[in-house]
């Protein structure tokens, strides 16, 4: 009985702790891997961008370096009216989201077709504006590289674009601000779609990160909450103060998102806001005060184009 | 502190770095539960701090999970591991000085590391919320240190065998340091999508499984026969609530997904293994209420046994729990409700807390060689813990089932919290209570390192009376 | 400080306990876990024993996995046929009178035949409001000639499932479970493994004692 007997321990600890990690890791990597991306993936990659927490291209989550998504009703070479597409612009200097930088991530198919009909392979970091297909002869998805298929340029789609989503920088704010700590974007595979839609499918999350799944729901599911309540403003009274559209919320308020400035450009002054919205709940005044409309390209807005893109 | 940093090793009295690991992680405990309250009354009344833009909820949530795990709990697992492996040893820690450096390294990180969550600068993934390069300094400046200084005190013994602490000590802070590397894979190398929310619960999964109750029950492994005087009831029990530990904790992590798009096979055998955690759990429970035999009177009248003995049978509902609600059948209507919130303070506030309370009063005890400066407080302390988690643990459960049951009979969500507001309310007392207590034990330990009576060489603290 | 290191930790074991516990030692089987060395008694062993044997069946897959199509075509075959049609647009009873005799007499046409589905229909009860909501897509995936059994219905929708392991002749994935990867085949062989493993570490490992051997060098 000396030490050598911990070499077996330390041999069979070795042994079971490497097992675990196989069946547990490289087992369901392999299966999580071999799944193609569906369409909701693609859209999902081109709208969020590479990365919507920590990254190089954005460390301190103020929504930079992510895609602009954009709805066109018109040709952005001639003009002439077209069926409403949606086009994801990727200005200079945006990093490309998994699919388009890694192996694996968009499946077999998806990527043959994205590289043969959709000619990915020649997009560059210049400024590349990406489409989402369905191949008819397959019902596969891809991705499109409008810039060299079409000739369309960023600049030529935002110019011709007839509202624009932000939803990538969007997300950014939804992880930042922890509204994933309540609010779960999984409905669950049982009961769930009943109130909240239906639950993702495997394939759905191919090259999104981080997919903030969210595990404590203390509020409603959102996956699919653009598809219940589209309207800008209810979003906006809500994330000003949720309890001027309902009254026994407990969601913090997000007002500070809406940065300095409304969108005429008057300074927003929340004490100021806070003392007439108490006078409201202690029945003083009979209304609450105005909501500022929020300026473009705050944070506010970000987040609302993003809650607004779940559908 | 400071003047030990730059001290000869032979300068640096034997226990300091546990003692500064020890009281760290008062402190940390105290910041961390204080943060948990204040979160638990935003939940209760969203308007009441209005203004305060920088305690934001969806900010400071991470900041009390954090501080809680990497400040109290691993900290005294730290303070525990840098007396109780010598101990066991029969010899001297490896290197106090390395000890006294993880020590300041890890609190300065650890303040890093949370200043960094509450600006909101994230990876967005439960559980290992840090951005990666805090990922790298956590596993080579805290962990690996911290991991070196005990393994070469285990293989610098002086006894000839490895008593069963000291094998989940080493075992899991080996098991630490590979779970914490390949569960922020995702974040070094961004892989993306379902493998990346698989890993993130992974790591979830395995940082509690195979750091946190292992680590908790071999302290108490420690605890109890050390002051009850019984040997371990059975050394071939503990080998069977090792070994089940690496086998059977390391892999249900896919349970923690049972309603995502996962692979079926995958879930089922995360299932399985999930039951299966309770061969561990039993073993373990069995193992030290059987070494008890004789001696209970000292749950009542021995403040360290009352605190371990409580965690212990904490374990059995929590285990109960963790078992069988990640089955299938029971997870449907519970997953991602308070109930969840309830188990992980069960396990979290329940089980591992009063283990390393225990830990952490004896070890500063024996260490500054001091009595206990009041044992009326320490027993306040422990009602207040006791009562505010109970408080807390059957709030959240109803709160729990609440939901569940809303989930199935599609209620509008409102109405759902507006059930729930009352448990709200409740959650935040214990929590406060909880937090309250704190203060006072810190107090308690900061009066017993000043003016508690000495307690001579060779002697057992409990076994002093007091001559006050 | 605390810690005398001068002066060892001394052994509670007198030599009697020592030579007692070689013998052991040397003698016993199954590694010691069921006897001598405080074996474990009999109650907690039997507990762990109902332990596996409670792993191994509520989680078997009969119970908590979703329902495939294939269960609800026979309901969606009768739903259409004369006699449950009359009922449905029988105008003398309510809309929720005129669904549940519906659906009690579609299930108990269902009773007089045998069904590979019995059991999974008990399991997965559907109303008749969720059968009109599922109807459309089973009659469309059933003209497409797909296999009804690949589907699960998720909500009111069928879905195709994330099955995978087989693969069909013509190179697709089966999306049926196939009896070897329910996640059991792993779990069995993985006990199996643990209870050798414990077995021949708990037999190699030395038994535990506090005193110092300095006769043999680590």
């Amino acid at each position: 009985m000396a030490f050598r007997e911990y070499k077996i321990g330390c041999w069979m600890f070795g042994i079971s702790l490497s097992a675990s990690m196989f069946v547990t890791i490289f087992l369901p990597g392999l299966d999580i891997s071999s799944v193609s991306s569906t369409e909701l993936a693609l859209e999902k990659q081109l709208t969020y961008g590479r990365e919507s927490a920590f990254s190089y291209e954005d460390p301190f989550l103020q929504g930079k370096g992510k895609p602009i998504k954009v709805v066109l009703t018109k040709d952005p070479m001639n003009g002439s009216a077209m069926d409403e597409t949606n086009a994801y612009v990727f200005e200079a200097g945006t990093p490309f989201p998994a699919g388009l930088n890694h192996t694996n991530i968009l499946g077999e198919d998806v990527k043959a077709l994205s590289e043969s009909k959709g000619r990915i392979a020649e997009a560059d970091e210049n400024g590349t504006v990406f489409l989402v297909k369905i191949d008819d002869a397959s019902d596969t998805p891809y991705i499109e590289n409008a810039t060299a298929t079409r000739g369309w340029t960023p600049a030529k789609v935002l110019s011709a674009s007839d509202h624009t989503i932000m939803a990538g920088s969007g997300k950014t704010m939804f992880v930042r601000e922890g509204c994933w700590w309540c609010h779960t974007l999984l409905p669950e595979q049982t009961q769930d779609w009943q109130s909240f839609g239906r639950p993702p499918m495997l394939g759905d999350f191919n090259g999104e990160s981080p997919t903030t799944f969210g595990s404590d729901r203390k509020a409603p599911d959102l996956l699919h909450v653009g598809a219940r309540n589209s309207s800008r403003e209810w979003m906006m009274l809500h994330f000003f103060n949720p309890r001027l559209v309902q009254v026994h919320s407990i969601m913090p308020r997000y007002d500070y998102l809406w940065g300095d400035k409304d969108a005429q450009g008057n300074v927003i002054d929340l004490e100021a806001w806070d003392v007439g919205y108490q006078k409201y709940v202690s029945g003083e005044t009979p209304y609450p005060p105005e909501v500022p409309d929020y300026a473009d390209n705050t944070e506010i807005r970000y987040l609302i184009d993003f809650v607004l893109n779940l559908k | 502190m400071f003047k030990y940093l730059m001290a000869k090793e032979s300068d640096i009295p034997q226990g300091t770095a546990a003692i500064f690991f020890g009281i760290s992680s008062i402190a940390w405990f105290i910041i961390g539960t204080g943060i948990g309250s204040f979160n638990a009354a935003k939940l209760a009344f969203p308007d009441w701090y209005h203004g305060l833009y920088w305690l934001q909820f969806g900010h400071m949530r991470q900041v009390h999970v954090h501080a809680v795990i990497f400040g109290w709990i691993a900290m005294a697992f730290a303070a525990s591991m840098m007396y109780i492996t010598p101990a066991l040893g029969n010899t001297k820690l490896w290197s106090e000085k390395l000890g006294v450096w993880n020590c300041l390294l890890y609190n300065i990180g650890l303040a890093l590391a949370l200043a960094l969550l509450w600006a909101g600068i994230t990876s967005g993934r439960e559980y290992s919320d840090h951005v990666w390069p805090i990922d790298l300094y956590i596993a080579f400046v805290m962990v690996i240190p911290w991991s070196l200084n005990v393994w070469m005190t285990i293989i610098n013994r002086r006894t000839q065998g490895i008593y069963t602490s000291n094998w989940f000590f080493a075992a899991s802070m080996f098991m630490l340091i590979i779970v914490f590397l390949i569960g922020n894979l995702p974040e070094f190398f961004h892989l993306t999508g379902l493998n990346e929310a698989y890993m993130t619960w992974w790591f979830a999964h395995n940082v509690l499984g195979l750091l946190i109750t292992p680590v908790a029950a071999a302290i108490t492994y420690y605890i109890v026969p050390k002051i009850t005087g019984n040997p371990l009831y059975s050394h071939r029990v503990g080998h069977l609530h090792f070994w089940s530990i690496v086998v059977f904790y390391s892999t249900p992590a896919a349970h923690h997904l049972m309603s995502s798009p996962l692979p079926e096979w995958l879930k089922s055998f995360a299932s399985v293994e999930g039951v299966l955690i309770l061969v561990p759990a039993i073993a373990y429970v069995c193992n030290i209420l059987l070494t008890m035999q004789g001696k209970w009177s000292m749950f009542v009248n021995n403040v360290e046994i009352k605190f371990t003995i409580t965690g212990v049978l904490l374990a059995i509902p929590l285990n109960m729990q963790g078992g069988f609600q990640q089955t299938r059948a029971i997870n449907w209507y519970i997953h991602g409700t308070g109930w969840i919130v309830a188990h992980a303070h069960l396990a979290l506030l329940g089980f591992s807390t009063f283990a390393e309370a225990a830990a952490v009063y004896y070890g500063l005890q024996v260490l500054l060689r001091r009595k206990l400066y009041s044992i009326s407080l320490a027993n306040f302390h422990f009602w207040t813990l006791l009562i505010g988690f109970s408080l807390y643990w059957t709030s959240m459960t109803i709160a729990g089932l609440i939901q569940g049951a809303a989930k199935i009979y599609e209620v509008p969500y409102v109405d759902v919290v507006i059930a729930e507001h009352p448990y709200m309310i409740v959650r935040w007392l214990g929590g406060t209570m909880v937090f309250l207590g704190n203060i006072v034990w810190l107090w308690n330990m900061y009066m017993t390192a000043l003016h508690g009576d000495v307690v001579p060489a060779g002697r057992q603290p409990a076994e002093m009376a007091y001559v006050r | 400080m605390s810690w005398r290191f001068d002066r060892p930790l001394f052994t509670l074991a007198d030599d009697d306990m020592n030579k007692d516990t070689q013998h052991v030692w040397e003698h016993e089987s199954l590694g010691g876990i069921a006897e001598n060395n405080n074996p474990l008694p009999r109650p907690i062993i039997t507990l762990l024993l109902l332990t596996y044997f409670t792993a191994m069946a509520i989680t078997f897959p009969l119970y908590g996995q979703r329902p495939n199509g294939e269960i609800y075509a026979d309901y969606v075959s009768l739903m259409s046929s004369t006699e449950v049609q009359k009922i449905l647009s029988n105008k003398n009873i309510s809309h929720e009178q005129a669904d549940k005799q519906a659906m009690a007499l579609i299930e108990e046409s269902l009773a007089q035949f045998d069904s590979p589905y019995t059991f999974q229909r008990i399991q997965h009860p559907i109303g008749m409001d969720k059968l009109r909501a599922l109807a459309p897509e089973i009659i469309e995936l059933q003209t497409k000639g797909v296999d009804l059994r690949e589907y699960n219905v998720i909500g009111h929708h069928l879905v195709l499932a994330n099955f995978e392991g087989n693969l069909k002749a013509n190179g697709e994935p089966e999306r049926l479970q196939p009896w070897w990867d329910k996640g059991y085949t792993i779990a069995v062989w993985w006990f199996i493994v643990f209870c050798f493993a414990v077995i021949i570490v708990v037999k190699r490992l030395p038994h535990f004692s506090w005193r110092p051997d300095h006769s043999i060098a680590h």
